[in-house]
């Protein structure tokens, strides 16, 4: 029997040392080291619904050029973590800076250098792909829409795309173009959820690649969310492991994998996903 | 994409500037989503046109003389008015809510006036549309110019606009707590408000039982200065005014409510039930 994921602390996994870009710069006597290069700061974040308890009190910071996924079972938080990250859903205590701006009051400026797509989440209907772009780059604040709008489809290979309707598209299209719609503007994160949720192995493969690119050459910082341990572990520099609202492991997905003692990372998530079930693991 | 330097946002607009031009994209998806659904062809076009010869033609067939038809086309051109708008905001919604877009307009730089800013424009636009098909019915059939209520028509339609705003408002409050089954609201409410305000008889007309409530709604305040305005040629400021005042009222309530519903719409994480 593999031992069981542990709680926060000592004999636990807890979470390890946020890995650190180059840029994260330097402890301050505050203690917040590099507070004012993160893209991404949450603090003491809580969320309950009616009773239940969703988020249980998660502190999150992230680099520039950071990969970083948020994995774990069906109900442990990702999801309502990733709408409060984006000013979705109000915490119940905690607060979030977005790219240096507070939410929610900062949320429009904080919104112009972040972009969010969602396998689950369809195109609006009865616009075309270049007129879904388009408007999507306008509310982004890029000052070409069209030319944006032209430079992402022919980046990922989907020009002959444009004229359709956003509903006439497969899943696959549909998802590259939600894709498109994300990083139009060059964001300086991007938070995924689910990106490749069913989608055909190549179709995802050339999503990852476009991601890994953009992190490469841009140093756009990627957030994601995602059931597919092996793509987790692919593309992401570190794993944020939740179990009912909080983070139980935190680091590199080799690290938080051997210090829990599973061979890889989809091990554990099984292992976790039966322990919810209270099954023996 | 074109290269720029890392960490920043490729060649964006931001300020005033960003925010009209977001007002312009929102205004430009309403009419483009609007356009290619022929359901909203119908309450544009067919509807008024409908509308326009079945009141046009009672007028004519049960009335003696210019006045009735003048009265009932008046009625329905200006109820139309307020119709619209309403259809506007709360249809601009629920097309969002529809198509499962709400959580990819929330993930961008898009504020909560931004998004009701464009569905005002598109109101405008769409009354505009309706009310021109009314008139030209009426003065084309009907020998009844569209200002025949005087200057009266100038505040009153003001007025009703307003209104119209604000029960976009409440509905657009019921739409995020209810999804699309507030779709009942979205042209329900003016219906039912229609036959207790007055729009083509004067209140006395109603049961004893609904008088003080059909005199309670700012409505109907609007509709009596109108009616005097085609029968007298007067403006009755008074009407108006109390009008104006109930208006006012009804407006500070739908943005308290709407207000509220968008803080419990986070709160509660509403969102979850649009994606």
């Amino acid at each position: 029997m593999r031992e069981p994921v542990g709680p926060s602390g000592p004999n636990g996994i807890g979470p390890t040392e946020t890995p650190t870009t180059p840029s994260a710069g330097s402890t301050r006597r505050d203690g917040r080291d590099g507070e004012a290069d993160l893209v991404l700061s949450a603090r003491g974040l809580r969320k309950s619904f009616e009773s239940k308890e969703a988020v249980a009190g998660i502190d999150l910071r992230i680099h520039p050029g950071e990969r970083v996924g948020i994995v774990g079972p069906n109900g442990a938080g990702k999801t309502t973590t990733l709408l409060m990250l984006l000013g979705a859903i109000a915490p119940d205590a905690g607060s979030v800076e977005l790219v240096g701006q507070a939410l929610p009051e900062r949320r429009a400026a904080a919104m112009a250098e972040v972009g969010f797509a969602a396998g689950y989440i369809p195109l609006p209907e009865r616009m075309t792909v270049a007129e879904t772009l388009d408007l999507f780059a306008t509310l982004y604040g890029v000052e070409d829409p069209p030319a944006a709008a032209a430079g992402v489809l022919e980046e990922l290979g989907i020009t002959h795309l444009a004229p359709q309707r956003c509903e006439s598209l497969s899943s696959g299209q549909g998802t590259l173009v939600g894709f498109a719609k994300a990083v139009i503007h060059r964001p300086r994160l991007i938070v995924l959820d689910e990106p490749t949720a069913s989608l055909d192995p190549d179709v995802a493969m050339r999503v990852r690649d476009r991601l890994e690119v953009m992190n490469r050459e841009h140093n756009a910082t990627l957030l994601l969310t995602s059931h597919d341990m092996r793509e987790v572990e692919r593309l992401t520099t570190r794993v944020v492991f939740l179990r009912a609202g909080r983070i139980i492991a935190d680091g590199p997905a080799a690290e938080v994998v051997a210090r829990a003692g599973y061979s890889d990372l989809e091990t554990m998530f099984l292992a976790e996903a039966a322990r919810l079930r209270g099954e023996e693991v | 994409m074109t290269d720029t330097a890392a960490g920043t946002t490729a060649g964006t607009t931001r300020g005033r500037s960003g925010s009209r031009r977001r007002v312009m994209a929102m205004t430009r998806r309403n009419i483009l989503v609007q356009a290619r659904n022929p359901g909203h062809w119908f309450l544009l076009l067919v509807l008024p046109v409908v509308d326009g010869l079945l009141f046009g033609s009672i007028g004519v067939a049960f009335g003696e003389g210019e006045a009735p038809v003048r009265l009932l086309m008046t009625g329905v051109m200006l109820f139309h008015l307020i119709w619209q708008v309403t259809l506007a905001g709360s249809l601009g919604l629920l097309e969002e809510v529809w198509s499962r877009n709400l959580m990819n307009l929330i993930a961008t730089p898009l504020s909560e006036r931004e998004f009701l800013g464009a569905l005002g424009v598109v109101g405008l636009l769409r009354t505009v549309v309706s009310v021109s098909v009314i008139a030209l019915i009426g003065a084309g059939f009907y020998a009844v110019s569209p200002d025949s209520a005087g200057w009266a028509l100038v505040p009153g339609a003001a007025i009703l606009l307003v209104f119209g705003w604000a029960i976009t408002l409440f509905v657009i409050g019921l739409t995020l707590q209810y999804g699309d089954s507030a779709e009942v609201f979205s042209w329900g409410t003016l219906v039912l408000l229609m036959p207790l305000s007055g729009v083509f008889y004067p209140v006395e007309s109603l049961p004893a039982v609904l008088q003080p409530i059909a005199e309670a709604i700012p409505l109907t305040r609007v509709f009596e200065a109108v009616q005097q305005g085609l029968t007298t040629g007067e403006v009755a400021w008074g009407e108006l005014a109390l009008a104006a005042v109930g208006t006012a009222v009804t407006l500070v309530a739908a943005i308290w409510f709407v207000d509220r519903q968008l803080r419990r719409f986070r709160r509660l994480g509403w969102v979850t039930r649009f994606t």
